[in-house]
C-alpha cells in the first residue's frame, strides 16, 4: 500500500478567453484535490462551477484556448508521473497583483507535449463516462465496434475475436439484456439508460484504474437513475476501481461517494468525508454546501408558505471574480463581524477536523 | 371542492408508424395516450408523472390543441375544445398556455427579449399602443423578478434561470388561467430550480392560476402539486392527493417509482426492491397485443401470483380506493 494518493491535483487553473467581453473566463481557478485508491470522490456544484472542466483538464481534453495555464496533476500508476509535466515551457503567463493579464502559448508544441504525457494514460489508466452518452459515442458505428476498438487499443486482447468476446463480457457485466443483439446496435437504437450502460461498459473495458463519471445519471428517469447508481456501486465493489463522480444532484453524490468536494466559481469550497460534508458529523459546514442541501426538494426543506429554500442570485460570473470570498454576495450566514473580511480577502481552505476542509472565514481560525 | 376548470375524458392519441421494409403497407399504431381521464380544479396543481415515453408531454400538447386527439373530449370551462377548428380556438389560446420544456428551442435566438415579449402582447391585445405594451412588459418583468436591462439581450446571453423567467413572463403576458408546465425545471440546478418553483407557487396565489405540472422529478412533484396522476404507457394507473399517493401508493408501479427515490435519498444504503423482470425494465413494447394490464411484464405482483389470467386478458380500470384516490390494478397494494 503506497501512501501517495492515486491522483493529486495541485493548483490547477484552466482559463478560457471570451472575445465578446475581452476578458478571461476563470473556469477552474486554483483547484487542489486528492483521490486515494479505492475511494469514490463526489464533486458537486452548480453549473458553471468548473466541475466538468476540472476533469476534462485532467484528461487533456480541453480544446479551446488558452486552456490549462498552470498546475500539476500527479498520477500514481506504475510510477508517479505529472500529467502536465513540461507544459510550462510553452506558456507565458503575465500576472499583475495575482490577476492574469495576458497569456502567450505555443499551441503546437504545448499540444504535442500534452499528448506525449497522456500516452498510455488516457483511456487506459483513466477512463471517462461522458455526460451525454448519445453524443459521446460515434453514431456511425455499432456500440460493439466501439467497445472492441477500445479493447484492442488498451488491453492485451489484440485479436478481433478475442476482443469481441471480451466486449460481450463487459456488456453482460453492465446488465444489458441480450448483449449479443445489442452488440450490433448503433447508439441511436438504444434507450437513454441502455446507452449509459454501454458507455460504462466501454469505459471499464480498458480495465482502467480510475473512472471519471461526468453526470452519469442526469437526464435519465428516476427508476433508471437508481439502477445506474446501483450498477456503479456494484462494479466498484467487484472491480475495486477508483471513481470520481461529478453531479449537481446531492442525492446521487451522497449515496455513491465516501469523499465529497464542493465546488463554486472554479474553486473547491469544502472537501472531506461525506459524513462530515453531508451529515455535518463534526457540526461544521460551508454556507454554500448548507444552502445547496437546503434547496433539495424535500419536506423538511419546505417553508410555511410552501416555498422551497433557494439560493438567491445567480451563479458567480467567473470573469469578474471578486477580491474576497467568491460566495459572499449570496451567502446567508455572512454577519457584521466578518463581513468586511469576507468582501476584501479570500479565505483559505482550512482544516476544521480530520480530512475536512472548509474555505470560509467562519472557520478560518 | 372547487369546480373543475378542465375536464379530460377518455382522451386518446394514436400515432401511426410504418413497420419494416413495406412500411407504406403495414402501419403500426402507437397508442401514446390511450384513454386518459382527469380533472383539474381551479387554482389547483395537478402533477402528471411517469417515465419518459409514457405520454405525459403528448397529453399536455393535446390540451393545448397543438396536436389533434384521435378521440375523447377536453372540456375547458364548459366548452369542449376537441371539435373546434383552430380558428375558433384562437381566442381561447390566451386562456390556456404552455411553459415549454426546452427554452433554447422555444425562444427565437434572433430576437431580443423585449421583442419576444412585446410580440405576444401585440398579437393578443391589438388595441394596445406602444407605450401600453411597454407598461405591460415592465409589469411582467416585475412579476417574474427580471431586471429591465435584460430586455435588450438575446436569449443566448441569459442564464438558464433567466431564460426560464422569460418563458414564464411570455406565458403570463396574455393573462392565462390554465398553464401546462412541461418539465419547467428539468435543465436547472437545484438552487435555481427552487427559485423558479417558488415563483410559480407565488404566481398561482396572486393570479389564481391552475397548473398541469408535467415532470419526472418525484420529489418536486410531491411538494408542488395538490394532486398527482401517475401515467404508465399512455394510461393513468393511479390518481389522488399528492401526499396520499406518495405515502400510501396502491399501484405496484407507483410503489416502485417512489421506492427508487427513497433508496436514493437515504444515507444508509438500502437495496432497491427486487423487480420481477429487470430485463423488461429498459424496453417499451407497443407492438404486443393491446390486451390486459400493460404493466404486467414488469409487475412484481403479477409474477408473485403466478401470472393470473385476469392481468393478461383484462385491462384494469380506475377504481376508487380511498377519498379522491383511484387506482387501476386488479390486485392493488
Amino acid at each position: 500500500m503506497s501512501t501517495s494518493p492515486l491522483l493529486k491535483i495541485e493548483n490547477l487553473r484552466t482559463y478560457f478567453y471570451s472575445r465578446a467581453k475581452q476578458a478571461f473566463i476563470r473556469s477552474v481557478d486554483g483547484v487542489d484535490l486528492e483521490v486515494n485508491k479505492g475511494d469514490t470522490l463526489g464533486i458537486v456544484g452548480e453549473s458553471g462551477s468548473g466541475k466538468s472542466v476540472t476533469m476534462l483538464s485532467i484528461m487533456g481534453l480541453i480544446a479551446a484556448r488558452p486552456g490549462i495555464i498552470s498546475g500539476e496533476v500527479w498520477y500514481q500508476g506504475e510510477k508517479r508521473i505529472n500529467l502536465l509535466d513540461g507544459l510550462k515551457d510553452h506558456l507565458n503567463v503575465t500576472e499583475e497583483n495575482g490577476r492574469v493579464m495576458g497569456i502567450e502559448k505555443e499551441d503546437a508544441q504545448w499540444q504535442r507535449r500534452l499528448e506525449a504525457n497522456m500516452e498510455g494514460i488516457r483511456g487506459k489508466e483513466i477512463a471517462m463516462i461522458f455526460q451525454n452518452p448519445k453524443s459521446a459515442m460515434n453514431p456511425f458505428f455499432t456500440i460493439g465496434h466501439q467497445i472492441v476498438e477500445n479493447i484492442i487499443k488498451h488491453t492485451p486482447y489484440k485479436a478481433r475475436e478475442e476482443a469481441k468476446d471480451r466486449a460481450l463480457y463487459w456488456l453482460d457485466r453492465v446488465k444489458i439484456d441480450s448483449p449479443k443483439l445489442r452488440f450490433f446496435n448503433h447508439p441511436y437504437g438504444l434507450s437513454g439508460g441502455m446507452c449509459q450502460r454501454a458507455m460504462i461498459a466501454m469505459a471499464l473495458s480498458s480495465e482502467a484504474k480510475l473512472l471519471i463519471a461526468d453526470e452519469p445519471t442526469t437526464g435519465l428517469d428516476a427508476t433508471i437513475q437508481s439502477r445506474i447508481a446501483d450498477l456503479l456501486e456494484e462494479l466498484r465493489e467487484q472491480t475495486g476501481v477508483t471513481i470520481v463522480i461529478i453531479s449537481h444532484d446531492m442525492g446521487v453524490i451522497g449515496r455513491l461517494s465516501n469523499k465529497i468536494a464542493v465546488m463554486y466559481g472554479g474553486r473547491v469550497m469544502e472537501s472531506g468525508p461525506s459524513a462530515a460534508v453531508i451529515d455535518h458529523s463534526d457540526g461544521k459546514s460551508h454556507p454554500y454546501t448548507e444552502a445547496l442541501l437546503k434547496s433539495i426538494p424535500k419536506e423538511d426543506n419546505l417553508s410555511t408558505q410552501g416555498h422551497l429554500n433557494s439560493i438567491d442570485g445567480e451563479v458567480l460570473d467567473t470573469i469578474n471574480v471578486p477580491k474576497g470570498c467568491r460566495f459572499a454576495t449570496r451567502c446567508q450566514r455572512i454577519n457584521k463581524s466578518i463581513e468586511e473580511r469576507c468582501k476584501s480577502e479570500e479565505p483559505p481552505l482550512a482544516d476544521v477536523s480530520t480530512g475536512h476542509k472548509i474555505r470560509c472565514w467562519l472557520y478560518a481560525d | 371542492m372547487n369546480d373543475a376548470i378542465l375536464k379530460v375524458t377518455d382522451l386518446k392519441k394514436h400515432f401511426s408508424q410504418g413497420k419494416g421494409v413495406m412500411s407504406f403497407l403495414q402501419k403500426q399504431t402507437i397508442p401514446a395516450v390511450d384513454g386518459v381521464s382527469f380533472e383539474v380544479n381551479s387554482q389547483e396543481t395537478l402533477g402528471l408523472v411517469g417515465e419518459s415515453g409514457c405520454g405525459k408531454t403528448t397529453t399536455g400538447k393535446l390540451i393545448l390543441k397543438l396536436s389533434q386527439p384521435t378521440s375523447g373530449s377536453i372540456v375547458y370551462d364548459g366548452i369542449d375544445i376537441v371539435p373546434m377548428t383552430n380558428r375558433n380556438f384562437r381566442p381561447m389560446r390566451s386562456k390556456i398556455q404552455m411553459i415549454f420544456q426546452d427554452l433554447d428551442a422555444a425562444l427565437n435566438p434572433k430576437m431580443r427579449i423585449g421583442q419576444i415579449l412585446s410580440e405576444t402582447i401585440k398579437i393578443h391585445h391589438k388595441e394596445l399602443d406602444d407605450s401600453a405594451v411597454n407598461t405591460r412588459m415592465y409589469e411582467l418583468l416585475e412579476m417574474v423578478n427580471l431586471k429591465k436591462n435584460k430586455l435588450s439581450n438575446f436569449p443566448s446571453e441569459l442564464s438558464g434561470g433567466e431564460k426560464r423567467r422569460v418563458g414564464i413572463a411570455r406565458t403570463l403576458s396574455v393573462n392565462p388561467k390554465f398553464i401546462v408546465a412541461d418539465e419547467p425545471t428539468s435543465a436547472l440546478d437545484v438552487s435555481i430550480q427552487a427559485q423558479v418553483i417558488n415563483l410559480m407557487v407565488d404566481l398561482q396565489k396572486q393570479l389564481g392560476l391552475s397548473y398541469l405540472f408535467i415532470t419526472h422529478d418525484l420529489r418536486l412533484m410531491e411538494l408542488v402539486s395538490h394532486r398527482v396522476a401517475v401515467m404508465y404507457l399512455g394510461r393513468i394507473v393511479e390518481i389522488g392527493g399528492a401526499k396520499q399517493v406518495a405515502k400510501h401508493p396502491h399501484h405496484p408501479y407507483t410503489e416502485i417509482l417512489w421506492s427508487s427515490l427513497h433508496v436514493k435519498q437515504s444515507k444508509t444504503i438500502v437495496k432497491a426492491p427486487k423487480l420481477a423482470n429487470t430485463a423488461a425494465w429498459d424496453v417499451f413494447d407497443f407492438s404486443s397485443e393491446d390486451q390486459g394490464c400493460r404493466f404486467a411484464p414488469r409487475c412484481p405482483i403479477f409474477a408473485e401470483k403466478g401470472q393470473p389470467d385476469q392481468c393478461k386478458q383484462q385491462a384494469p380500470t380506475l377504481k376508487s380506493c380511498g377519498e379522491g384516490h383511484q387506482v387501476a390494478c386488479h390486485f392493488p397494494l
